[in-house]
């Protein structure tokens, strides 16, 4: 331990000579891919003949990068053996790879930024990136960006790297974009928020704290988010710390951004060269394969750098096949096949006849003759027989029989049958050939479909057994499929729609699963004739989204609406739930204030420290305060009796109003409004707004400009008492403006 | 055989710079031949070996794992074949006492003197003499040991070529460019750089060099000649054909110059050679002897060129355009020997035709294939 604490301290002296580390989380926690993954791990499985992990290890390699751990959960196995047999164990790689299994209850990036912290795996500043990222950016340069500016302030703990992108780009999905706002001149970021494609994200709301400390904002939403963060050693300690940040942007960043007390700053790296991009779902498979392809990713590109160790050769398109097509060695195209746009492995044979288009074809794979394959991801050992017909949006797992003549419609999803009987045979001779592939092949990045057999038996791990009763729940609801799929088909049939997704299984099921079509390869959503319902993603709304984004008129709305200006639709419900938790916490610990006439100081304290615990915005807590102040209120009858009684607990307590982290007076009042409409204090309205208008807390321009806000007039408010008597307390205000303007009035008389 | 374990450090390096070169992190020619020949340096210096054939395969195994990391950058492999070539000059020396006869500087008129090419027979086996003994199994060192001062010798000769490389060119550069003459470049090379620089010393001249999209290196080119005093104009490449009526010689930088009397040399060199041909304006290339490369047709003319990205051409961020339009963003053109009058090299002076005869001399006819 002793030098390690050493070294720390002499990181001052000269930080040039640090070894640089980077962090992979190599699980993507969700299943986008299945069932291409339920045998291999996504990090595996090949893009553009190499396993995904090789590009992200190259991509490391090419900033320099000297120590990798890399973080594995699901087929943890498999991932480290691929590790230890690549040419990155071989001596003179430069770099170190360790393979960190972590626990299976890791069920997200931010469980296994916790691991990071407890192993104690980083040193000094690291680079955290995801098991899926192909990039050519030099983050060595982001990287001493980085500790330039925490030379400076030392609340700069993570720099995320964005690429620009235009509006429409095919490598920024479409259901997993985002919003940042950035400091022009600093590149602070200051507010984050994601968009999705299902229910379509249509506004975004900033903070107004961002618009009155930053004098310049930028708001983009061109940015591809490349999951390259630049960290220091602080960040698995903060994940640590709040033990509920799961995503590393919905959670990690969004609550340092909106946190008080942490007071850190998270920065952004616009990068103008370079690319980079993640492989998070089919549809970014495709593209980050065509960008590859078409070299966006130079030096890393098939005929020069490929990471497979493969040797390509670049030429112009041969009669054969079309422009951006990968053919692996030792694959055989018979006459008369036509290849474009495509990825084959190696050791794949395509029967005469045949048409693949836009394809990612694995290794090992035989397409018969007349077979016409679109847009689709075929896995590594498949047989497609003659005459099947594979439409667009199809994955098709490893060693599956289809055919012959099967028509295989858009987006269906096939996997290998497990031990059925009579299949058993058939299995076998796959095993065979599948090892015969292996032997020829110079790296062993496929598994073989024997080891997955042992494996699935043998490990006793809980992601697997769900798995496996999941296939099993699926086989069982296997009908007259093998007529659609051909005689000689061992394959399942994936259900398709929602149910079976995701397996969170609640309402928002179907909101996730739109969602989720948006990130699927092939699925336009202007293509009407397939897509059902879910074709809101088109790309013509995209363009009204980013301008919907980027106009201006949103923020005042942040200080009248009663909704949450930061949750996101998918999270509203947990949201709610939260909220109402504190509103009751609120209403108690003022409960206890009131009784025990506590200083208004400490209240507030206390109310700030709530706040903080259960991460509710600010608007929140004003409306808590007001409701409580209002409630604390005793209905007495006689007018000047109730006109002192308010007087006792606003002079008292009204203060404490603007002392709960921000002033706005406005919001107060709405707050005062909404609650009095719903309240049996709805005819204290009036004098309440009068009394703290008397004691300045409310000025009489706030009053104007509530009264100005739509919200304010009841507008979107469903019809029914609540309404009625929102719209009163319209007309109370709008009394109490005449009489300020008769004020005025006579005032400026007086003057005359 | 040379143990495993003793290799490590220098396997290392080999690895370190097949990565290197892989990932692009050395480029240039001169660069990437100072680096192969410094990791062969170190190779031999550190390696065991008890005949000449041990040596050789030893060097031609590193010279392999270097080539097949990067086919495109040929000066590895010329620099290999150079070295393979001077030692065995040296052993044979050490063996024979006499020295192949080097014919020292080449030029067109010693060419047209000499007539038939000279037959390069490698010499009889004879066995060891004096000191030098192979395969002694008492001392299966003292082969090594009495050698390897020499080979340091060779490798550091080589390495001397390389440094002085750029001075060897331009020592003539004064009789081939003329006072009052309009030159035409483009592209940034260092050996081009070089020349019209130590031509101006004696000369008073114009030079034109083409902006050369899409890397620009044309516009660091203009900025060094004109600091260097030399009357300097900037062309886009648009203008290219309508300047060329007025220009009285190209000068161009090589990437590769290929056995068959052509080269590879940066994007934009084939439209300023076909347009010099047009008008009859000479096409003089210099280059180090270095990028003489043994080979032609390599892969075949397409893929050989050498793909960047297209970042340069198109912006990443147009989106919908990447996705509709392919960019091809070759780095290098392929210039036909017709297209080229002569090669200014720090061996002389040679034409297209005769460079087949100047790699003849330069590699052993065994090593053209690695």
């Amino acid at each position: 331990m002793a030098p390690k604490v050493a070294s720390g301290k002499e990181k001052l002296i000269d930080e040039d000579d640090e070894v640089l580390q980077a962090v992979i989380l190599a699980d993507s926690f969700d299943k986008l891919f299945r069932p291409l993954t339920t045998r291999t791990p996504r990090c595996l499985l090949p893009v553009c003949n190499a396993p995904l992990l090789d590009w992200t290890f190259e991509s490391l390699a090419l900033a320099g990068v000297q120590e990798i751990f890399v973080i594995c959960r699901s087929h943890a196995e498999k991932v480290k053996q691929a590790i230890s047999e690549s040419k990155w164990s071989r001596p003179g790689s430069g770099i170190k790879i360790v393979p960190i299994m972590t626990a299976k209850e890791t069920f997200s990036a931010g469980d296994a930024m916790r691991d990071v912290y407890t192993r104690g795996l980083v040193t000094s500043d690291f680079v955290l990136v995801m098991g899926d990222l192909v990039s050519n950016i030099r983050i060595d340069e982001v990287v001493r960006v980085h500790k330039e500016r925490r030379k400076t302030n030392k609340d700069a703990i993570m720099t995320m790297v964005v690429k620009e992108s235009g509006a429409a780009h095919r490598t920024r999905p479409q259901g997993d974009s985002s919003v940042f706002v950035l400091d022009a001149e600093t590149s602070e970021c200051l507010h984050y928020e994601p968009v999705s494609a299902y229910p379509r994200t249509a506004m975004t709301r900033i903070p107004r704290e961002v618009l009155e400390s930053h004098p310049e904002i930028e708001i983009r939403n061109d940015l591809i988010d490349c999951s390259i963060d630049v960290c220091s050693v602080e960040v698995p300690s903060l994940f640590q710390d709040n033990f509920d940040y799961e995503d590393i942007r919905r959670d990690f960043l969004h609550g340092v951004l909106t946190s008080d007390l942490l007071m850190k700053n998270i920065y952004c790296y616009v990068a103008k060269d370079g690319y980079a991009a993640r492989v998070k779902d089919t549809k970014s498979y495709e593209s980050v394969s065509k960008d590859i392809l078409s070299r966006w990713t130079f030096p890393l590109v098939p005929d020069d750098n490929h990471p497979g160790g493969h040797v390509y050769q670049h030429s112009r398109a041969p009669a054969k096949s079309g422009n951006n097509t990968l053919i692996g060695a030792s694959t055989k195209i018979h006459e008369n096949a036509q290849v474009t746009g495509s990825v084959i492995g190696r050791n794949c044979v395509i029967g005469a006849g045949s048409i693949i288009d836009g394809s990612y074809i694995f290794d090992g794979t035989v397409i018969g003759p007349q077979c016409v394959v679109k847009r689709s991801i075929i896995g590594a050992g498949v047989t497609i027989k003659e005459k099947t017909r594979v439409e667009k949006g199809c994955l098709v797992g490893d060693g599956v029989v289809v055919g012959p003549l099967a028509v295989l419609d858009s987006f269906e999803r096939l996997s290998k049958r497990r031990n059925a009987p009579g299949e058993d045979e058939e299995e076998d001779d796959d095993d065979d050939d599948e090892e015969g592939d292996d032997d020829e092949e110079d790296d062993d990045d496929e598994e073989d479909d024997d080891d997955d057999e042992e494996d699935d038996e043998e490990e006793d791990d809980d992601e697997e057994e769900e798995e496996d009763s999941e296939i099993e729940e699926i086989e069982a609801n296997q009908d007259k499929t093998s007529s659609i799929l051909g005689k000689d088909s061992n394959a399942i049939v994936w259900p398709r729609g929602p149910s079976e997704d995701d397996g969170d299984g609640d309402g928002e099921d179907l909101a996730a699963y739109k969602n989720q079509r948006a990130r699927r390869l092939g699925d336009e959503g202007s293509d009407l004739g397939v897509s059902d319902e879910g074709s809101d993603s088109s790309d013509a709304e995209s363009d009204d989204e980013s301008s919907d984004d980027d106009s201006g008129n949103d923020f005042y709305m942040s200080g009248d609406t009663g909704t949450s200006p930061l949750a996101t639709p998918t999270l509203i419900p947990s949201g709610q739930m939260q909220e109402k938790e504190f509103r009751i916490e609120v209403a108690q610990s003022l409960e206890r204030a009131f009784a025990e006439g506590h200083s208004v100081d400490n209240a507030a304290v206390e109310l700030k420290t709530l706040r903080m615990a259960s991460n509710v915005p600010l608007s929140r807590v004003r409306e808590a305060v007001v409701a409580a102040i209002v409630e604390a209120v005793k209905i007495v009858d006689g007018a000047a009796a109730q006109r002192k009684e308010i007087s006792r607990v606003v002079g008292r307590w009204g203060e404490l109003i603007n002392k709960i982290g921000g002033v706005d007076a406005v919001e107060t009042v709405s707050a005062l409004q909404m609650h009095c409409a719903s309240s049996d204090r709805f005819p204290l309205f009036g004098q309440i707004l009068a009394e703290l208008y008397q004691t300045d807390i409310v000025e009489e321009d706030d009053i104007r400009a509530w009264y100005k806000t739509p919200a304010a007039k009841g507008v979107g408010l469903a019809a029914g008492p609540t309404a009625e008597n929102v719209k009163r307390c319209w007309a109370v205000g709008g009394k109490m403006i005449e009489q300020f303007d008769e004020q005025e009035s006579e005032s400026e008389d007086e003057s005359e | 055989m040379a143990s495993e374990p003793a290799n490590t450090a220098t396997q290392r390096a080999v690895e370190t710079l097949a990565w290197k070169l892989r990932r692009r992190q050395i480029v240039g020619s001169r660069a990437t031949a100072l680096e192969t020949l410094l990791v062969l340096r170190q190779v031999i210096s550190k390696s065991r070996f008890s005949n000449m054939e041990q040596l050789v395969a030893i060097i031609r195994a590193v010279g392999r794992r270097l080539v097949e990391a990067q086919p495109k950058e040929h000066s590895v492999g010329n620099t290999v074949r150079k070295v393979l070539h001077h030692i065995r000059e040296e052993y044979h020396t050490a063996t024979k006492g006499t020295a192949t006869t080097s014919s020292g500087g080449f030029s067109i008129s010693k060419f047209v003197l000499l007539g038939q090419p000279r037959k390069q027979a490698a010499p009889p086996k004879t066995e060891s003499k004096g000191t030098l003994k192979e395969n002694d199994p008492d001392d299966p060192d003292s082969f090594a040991r009495s050698l390897k001062p020499v080979l340091m010798e060779a490798i550091q000769d080589v390495l001397d070529e390389l440094e002085t490389v750029y001075d060897n060119v331009s020592k003539n550069a004064q009789n081939h460019i003329h006072s009052d003459e309009i030159i035409l470049t483009l592209g940034m090379s260092k050996t081009v750089e070089h020349f019209l620089i130590s031509a101006a010393h004696n000369r008073n001249y114009t030079v034109m060099v083409l902006e050369t999209a899409p890397s620009y290196g044309g516009r660091d080119m203009a900025k060094t000649l004109s600091a260097a005093g030399i009357s300097t104009f900037l062309v886009p490449d648009s203008s290219l054909y309508g300047l060329m009526s007025r220009v009285n010689k190209v000068i161009l930088g090589a990437h590769a110059i290929l056995a068959n009397g052509g080269m590879f040399a940066i994007t934009g060199s084939l439209l300023a050679a076909t347009a010099a041909q047009e008008h009859c304006t000479p096409v003089v290339v210099c280059a180090g002897q270095f990028k003489l490369t043994p080979l032609w047709n390599l892969y075949h003319e397409y893929g050989a060129l050498d793909f960047g990205d297209p970042s340069q051409v198109l912006g990443f961020e147009e989106g919908s355009l990447v996705d509709k339009v392919d960019v091809v963003n070759p780095f290098y053109d392929y210039v036909q020997p017709n297209l080229i009058d002569a090669f200014i090299t720090n061996d002389g002076d040679h034409p297209p035709s005769s460079i087949y005869r100047l790699i003849k001399e330069t590699y052993d006819d065994e090593d053209n294939v690695l």
